[in-house]
């Protein structure tokens, strides 16, 4: 059976999630990456609807510091209330 | 429960055709000439003979409501309700009717916005948004700007100048304004190695993102009393901030060190001679706000050397290379030293390789 | 009533002949209190000699990584109404024409949803809206929507694409830079919101070589516009400008890059070798009635250009020396080239790698090959004058065999 976005989607929330767990920060292309090498029949256009899925829904969301990642949504560190 | 409505996205900008003036969508592709009428103000002919003229305002680049609102007063008044801006901050207004232009003319200046920057002035510098907006800032960038054009507002309307000059400030080595290929470029600096919130950094920074983030590799990871923090080998700081842009918790800011330094010769126009980047001048001018005197002094003394010393049509750098940088730092009084002499990545490619040498007397 | 800051260093800053930005912030801090905390920060930076903002993240609106940039006073509890001062980066609209309506309604969002302070413009060319709470994000976002009005970009991503004005009022345009620029944006619009590059990526569309969006050296795609036929010469306008008291000799002939003209003084015409025509402007700038760039238009492409951070400056480098944006099948192509260029960049570009900095890395030879663009002398000012040469014999012997 074909792969589907649904999957791939999962299946990056657990690696952003799991990064983030041990303090490291993914950017967008490596999650495509990953996947990418890890199904044939996986091509960029489907990693990337995977990913407006995912910010689209809010599970992620895009942070930026000196370049863009993504990160399940938290409070901020500069924040002020 | 009420019903939302969907979100727009990815509708992109506005479709410019539906703001253009009748007269600029009826020659669109078919204008044939243009002449500069007087400073500030010139007119645009099409193939079938239709005019239109175009009023250059200066405007702060900030700019509150009031003011956009007041741009949009006067389109309505003289030009059928359009206007346009420039890629340096001018306001523009056009209308098919000479008899608009001083109209126009009178009503922005007495909000106190001038009339220039055609031909061979100084027009409005591009720059970034300093202690108005930006976290990483070494300096003020609108209060600068704004001295710096009081000093020179003279150039901006009138064109007496040898050729274009365009002046350009970026608040950090970012450059947001990406000065680097201006006549005259200011741009603020850091001189001191960042600060390590030893505290906070595992916290809110990845560790090697940090240390690779380094052009010297100047930052290794440590253990800071049992916290896993970094350290910064202070000798092979250069302070370009971008282990800063990458990691909030090495602040580089520092009242006392930062400043300004002043690039000269750039362009990016290929008339005549090929664009090309500016190349440093003054190496460290203290800040010194609220009006920044040493800065403004010495941009109007590049500015005046010049004037007074360049063939017509010659750029800052056409002038420079004509008279050599050794004439350059003696006209100009500036002093050379070794701050000026390049050695990052490919730094021999700088050195007078070459016997051809203009004598200056330097006692 | 809104505290009343007493502002010595600014108010300095009123004086003088250029328009004031202290004038305005002191005219939206009249009915607004972000911009009357803005004025009262500000002046604590004057004295202090440093800034006093913090850098958030995380902010932006839902669904997008581009747009907004996250501003935190660190002075919150001096300064509560810019302890959230978030901008947003509105795309403009191409060659920055604006009808005074549109206008008004952009003022008017902003006015209802934040400081009341803008940019016209930033420096990559959106319209800036400096300064909003967080929770205002998304109606400012989905009211600027209705009237028409999209973010752009910020980040990883490719950033709002800008030209100059083009063929709607300059006489030199030598492809249709606004139509470029829009269908660009256009096109690359998930690129635009949703950051997926090693980092950013800029458009900049310039209608001749005088280069008025100074994209040879902000962009990372740089298309100048230019010519491939014979200059366009109006012998009788060139007399008129003699006749005017024009030196066309030491002012045109002289100064031309190429040494490409000859002036017949007596006959008051002019001769250009246009084999060796450079295609610079200088002519055509001092003499634009008599003089015109040809009728085979088209742009360079040129990749590259960056400021110094990281690996210092780069000016953008010739990719394909002619390319007819006007023509659709070209533009497609254009565009291909441009995604295949991107392409490679993703696949191998570290973070916060330009292109230009990527091709320094890797090669330009490398990256022609990558991208399937075959090598041309405009490439470069000179060939190699290094003998350190790259060949790959192994695939060399394995080619010879099979």
């Amino acid at each position: 059976m074909a792969i589907t976005i649904d999957r791939i989607a999962d299946e990056m929330f657990e690696m952003v999630k799991e990064a983030q767990e041990v303090g490291k920060k993914l950017k967008p292309m490596d999650l495509q990456k990953t996947i990418k090498n890890k199904y044939d029949d996986v091509d960029k256009p489907m990693t990337k609807k995977a990913i407006k899925q995912l910010v689209d829904s809010g599970r992620l969301v895009y942070s930026y510091f000196g370049g863009t990642f993504l990160e399940l949504p938290h409070r901020e560190g500069a924040a002020n209330d | 429960m009420a019903e939302t409505k969907p979100r727009i996205t990815d509708i992109g900008p506005p479709d410019y055709r539906q703001f253009l003036p009748p007269v600029i969508e009826k020659n669109y592709g078919q204008w044939k000439y243009h002449e500069i009428l007087e400073p500030g103000v010139m007119v645009h002919v099409a193939e079938r003979g239709d005019k239109v003229y175009t009023v250059r305002v200066a405007s702060p680049r900030l700019l509150s409501l009031d003011t956009i609102r007041f741009y949009a007063d006067v389109a309505d008044r003289y030009c059928g309700g359009h206007l346009r801006f420039t890629s340096r901050h001018n306001v523009e207004f056009m209308t098919t009717d000479a008899d608009n232009v001083p109209e126009i003319r009178k009503e922005v200046e007495e909000r106190g916005h001038l009339v220039g920057g055609i031909g061979n002035s100084i027009t409005s510098m591009v720059h970034t948004q300093g202690w108005v907006h930006c976290h990483s800032a070494a300096t003020d960038a609108s209060g600068i700007v704004k001295a710096v054009m009081d000093d020179l507002a003279e150039h901006f309307t009138a064109m007496d100048l040898p050729a274009k000059c365009r002046i350009a400030l970026a608040c950090c080595l970012n450059m947001c304004g990406a000065v680097h290929c201006s006549d005259i470029a200011i741009l603020g600096i850091h001189r001191k190695p960042p600060r390590i919130e030893h505290d906070k950094l595992d916290k809110i920074c990845e560790i090697p993102l940090v240390s690779s983030s380094c052009p010297t590799a100047a930052i290794r990871p440590t253990t800071v009393n049992g916290t896993k923090s970094v350290d910064v080998i202070e000798e092979d700081c250069m302070f370009c901030a971008n282990c800063f842009t990458v990691c909030p918790a090495l602040p580089i800011a520092d009242a006392e060190a930062d400043g300004v330094s002043i690039w000269v010769g750039g362009k990016v126009s290929n008339a005549r001679t090929q664009p090309r980047f500016s190349k440093l001048a003054i190496p460290y001018i203290t800040n010194n706000p609220p009006r920044w005197p040493e800065v403004t002094s010495a941009v109007k003394n590049i500015v005046d050397v010049w004037r007074q010393d360049a063939r017509k049509f010659e750029r800052i750098g056409d002038w420079i290379e004509r008279i050599g940088w050794p004439r350059f730092f003696k006209k100009t009084g500036i002093e050379f030293g070794k701050e000026h002499i390049d050695d990052y990545t490919h730094a021999g490619l700088s050195f007078q390789r070459t016997a051809q040498i203009t004598h200056v007397d330097w006692d | 009533m809104p505290k009343e800051y007493k502002t010595p260093q600014l108010d300095e800053l009123e004086k003088g002949p250029w328009p004031s930005f202290v004038k305005e912030i002191k005219l939206a801090a009249k009915n607004n209190e972000m911009a009357n905390d803005v004025l009262g920060q500000l002046e604590q930076s004057y004295d202090e000699r440093l800034g006093h903002w913090k850098h958030g993240g995380i902010v932006g609106v839902m669904g997008y990584g581009g747009g907004v940039i996250g501003r935190y006073s660190d002075l919150p509890d001096k300064y509560p109404a810019v302890s959230h001062f978030h901008t947003l980066r509105v795309n403009h609209p191409s060659g920055w024409f604006y009808t005074s309506d549109a206008l008004r309604k952009v003022c008017d969002i902003w006015e209802k949803h934040g400081s009341g302070l803008t940019n016209m413009h930033g420096s990559t060319g959106d319209i800036v809206l400096l300064g909003t709470r967080t929770e205002k994000l998304e109606p400012v976002f989905q009211e600027l929507a209705e009237a028409g009005f999209d973010l752009g970009g910020s980040g990883s991503d490719v950033r709002t694409p800008s030209c100059c004005v083009g063929k709607a009022r300059c006489e030199w345009a030598c492809y249709d830079t606004m139509k470029a620029c829009y269908d660009i944006t256009m096109r690359y619009q998930d690129e635009l919101h949703r950051p997926a590059f090693p980092y950013k990526w800029k458009f900049k569309f310039a209608g001749c070589p005088n280069d008025c969006v100074a994209s040879i050296a902000r962009a990372d795609c740089s298309l100048i516009g230019t010519w491939r036929d014979d200059l366009r010469i109006d012998q009788d306008e060139v007399a008129a400008y003699a006749d005017g008291g024009l030196d066309i000799f030491n002012d045109v002939v002289l100064q031309c890059p190429a040494k490409c003209m000859r002036y017949d003084a007596e006959k008051k015409t002019l001769e250009v070798d246009n084999e060796s025509c450079r295609r610079c402007m200088h002519c055509i700038n001092v003499m634009p009635k008599a003089l015109r760039p040809g009728t085979d238009t088209g742009a360079v492409f040129l990749l590259g250009s960056k400021a110094p951070i990281l690996e210092g400056a780069l000016l953008s480098s010739v990719m394909v020396p002619f390319v007819n944006l006007d023509d659709e099948e070209e533009f497609e192509d254009f565009c291909d080239l441009v995604d295949e260029m991107i392409d490679v960049w993703c696949e191998e570009g570290k973070a916060r790698e330009r292109v230009g900095e990527f091709i320094q890395r890797v090669g330009m030879g490398n990256f022609l090959e990558a991208i399937g663009l075959e090598p041309m002398p405009e490439m470069v000012a000179y060939p190699r004058d290094n003998p350190y040469i790259f060949y790959e014999m192994e695939e060399e012997e394995e080619l010879e065999e099979a």
